[in-house]
């Protein structure tokens, strides 16, 4: 136990460590900062609720750069892309925040944050199954028909709608190869942030589907850019915390130790793997969260009644955790033996990349 | 795999996990000689009595904390130091019970020449979890410029530790190649 004396607690080291790298692993793979895992992980570990919040948004900060330092050296960040959304994002975020407060004045945060996070999470986690379903069909077509198969296969119309939008001015964003209107970049940017802000999370788990499905990036450079855009907005929303008194910074310290592990081994196996494979695990992410969010609304909307809803709710997110990592590392574990020619189930060859 | 110069990746390591290490040790530091703290501990927010919280743990209505009243540089144990909304608190202070909850006089009242705190801390459930409410960190406001050296010491460090690992990788000769991202059917 480490006595942590802003916030008043006492906290076992190698939990905080544990949760830094298990969420370091899945925020370096699929390319979200994992607030909604971390804070309720937090809260069980005796922190305070406001101070959860601070510590894994400050957290986030650190993870993001050490994430973005290793998707930059494989190539998976845009930063033209990145760059044209940061803006949108900040002042997306912002009206989402006073959108919050709007809503905390009605006295219906609570109930309006649940509700808006389960339907959210619920749309994007249908969408990405489909599309991604779709798109590993394929592959394992093409594979079956001796093709050779790159790294991404989506069927989704939207990218190839949304780039005809000929509003001035038109960017090239080269890594990504994309040639789109600004202003849906910053547009995206702005409703990702407002729901972001709404929401109370980094936003990624909305941003890299967005960047995806909207935009057109490949899930990998989607991955990488939004890990830039957290490193920056998690910056921001550090610095609003600190100032608030919500941080207590050898918490963080702890966390960003274990998250420059789990960072590493999520960030470098998606070199292992191809698009579709990272969209299940961030889909597969969402249902999970969507199941947690669902079981908080539930108690809240009983009256708070059954406890055994809220303590199942932080159980789930928990366990979520560490079902997302072992799917993440059985997912490299194929791809080497796939690699060396080894028997593999028959769903994987379409969604790991054999390393020469 | 590409060829990677070691002798390269090992400067990179050693130098930056040496920075990361410095970084660490500043934190602590700082954390320890009660620098970070006193920032975080700043201002008061409201007129009151600066308080340990820590110290009214154990005590209860039935058994109520007793708080001397002085004007204390370093508040030791049961002792309060009326404050100013604005003023900085004394050191080991870590919240504020205000002159309206005294005046109230359902979690503290005065007593003589001493505070007598009642319900110093409260065990309520919430998220199907207990969690503390005491006077910690009530009413008090943190040095805004403390959010700043936050920021810049995780970023720092997030930097650091980065390429701490890359120099890593690269010293064990295993750089990683550019993905390609277009090529083959897609």
């Amino acid at each position: 136990m480490f006595d942590f004396a802003i916030a008043g607690i006492q906290a076992p080291l190698f939990l905080l460590i544990l949760t830094g790298f298990t969420v370091g692993i899945v925020g370096g793979f699929i390319g979200v900062g994992g607030g909604y895992m971390v804070t309720p992980a937090l809260i069980v570990f005796g922190f305070p609720g406001y101070m959860a919040s601070g510590i894994d948004m400050t957290h986030i900060a650190g993870k993001g750069v050490v994430s973005t330092i290793r998707h930059r050296q494989m190539g998976n960040i845009d930063w033209v892309l990145g760059l044209a959304m940061i803006g949108g994002t900040m002042l997306g975020v912002e009206q989402g925040v006073r959108l919050l407060t709007w809503t905390k004045d009605l006295g219906l945060s609570g109930v309006v944050l649940l509700t808006a996070s389960v339907v959210i999470m619920l749309v994007l986690f249908i969408y990405t199954q489909i599309e991604t379903a779709q798109a590993h069909k394929k592959m394992s077509q093409l594979e079956k028909e001796g093709q050779k198969v790159g790294r991404e296969m989506t069927v989704s119309k939207g990218p190839a709608f949304f780039q005809r939008i000929p509003l001035f001015p038109i960017i090239r964003c080269r890594t990504a190869k994309i040639v789109v209107s600004m202003w849906v970049i910053v547009v995206v940017g702005i409703v990702t942030g407002i729901l972001a802000g709404f929401l109370g999370v980094g936003g990624g788990f909305i941003r890299v589907p967005a960047l995806i499905y909207i935009v057109g990036a490949s899930t990998h450079i989607a991955v990488g850019t939004d890990l830039l855009e957290i490193a920056v907005s998690g910056g921001y929303g550090a610095l609003r915390h600190s100032m608030m008194g919500n941080v207590d910074m050898i918490a963080v310290l702890f966390m960003i130790v274990g998250a420059m592990f789990g960072a590493q081994f999520g960030s470098i196996a998606t070199a292992y793997v191809r698009g579709p494979a990272i969209r299940y695990i961030l889909s597969y992410s969402l249902v999970l969260a969507c199941v947690g969010a669902f079981l908080r609304l539930a108690y809240m909307l009983t009256g708070q009644k059954y406890e055994i809803l809220s303590f199942f709710a932080v159980v789930f997110t928990l366990g979520e955790m560490l079902f997302l990592c072992l799917f993440i590392i059985s997912l490299v574990y194929f791809s080497v033996r796939y690699t060396n020619g080894k028997k593999v189930p028959a769903w994987v060859p379409a969604l790991v990349v054999a390393k020469k | 795999m590409a060829e990677v110069s070691r002798g390269k990746g090992t400067i990179k390591f050693f130098f930056w996990l040496a920075v990361g290490i410095g970084l660490f040790y500043y934190a602590f530091h700082t954390y320890y000689n009660g620098q970070m703290i006193s920032w975080y501990y700043y201002k008061t927010k409201a007129d009151g009595y600066a308080v340990n919280a820590d110290a009214l743990k154990g005590y209860s209505k039935e058994k109520p904390a007793l708080l001397k009243i002085g004007p204390f540089e370093k508040i030791e144990g049961l002792q309060a130091v009326p404050v100013k909304k604005g003023d900085r608190l004394p050191i080991n202070a870590n919240g504020v019970i205000t002159s309206a909850q005294v005046k109230k006089g359902e979690r503290a009242t005065l007593e003589d020449d001493k505070l007598k705190v009642m319900i110093p801390m409260r065990i309520r459930e919430a998220k199907g979890f207990k969690y503390k409410d005491t006077f910690m960190h009530k009413e008090v406001q943190t040095n805004p410029w403390s959010g700043v050296w936050n920021v810049v010491l995780i970023l720092a460090m997030g930097f650091a530790l980065g390429l701490t690992a890359e120099g890593f990788t690269d010293m064990m000769g295993y750089k990683l190649e550019k993905i390609e991202h277009f090529e083959g059917a897609h």
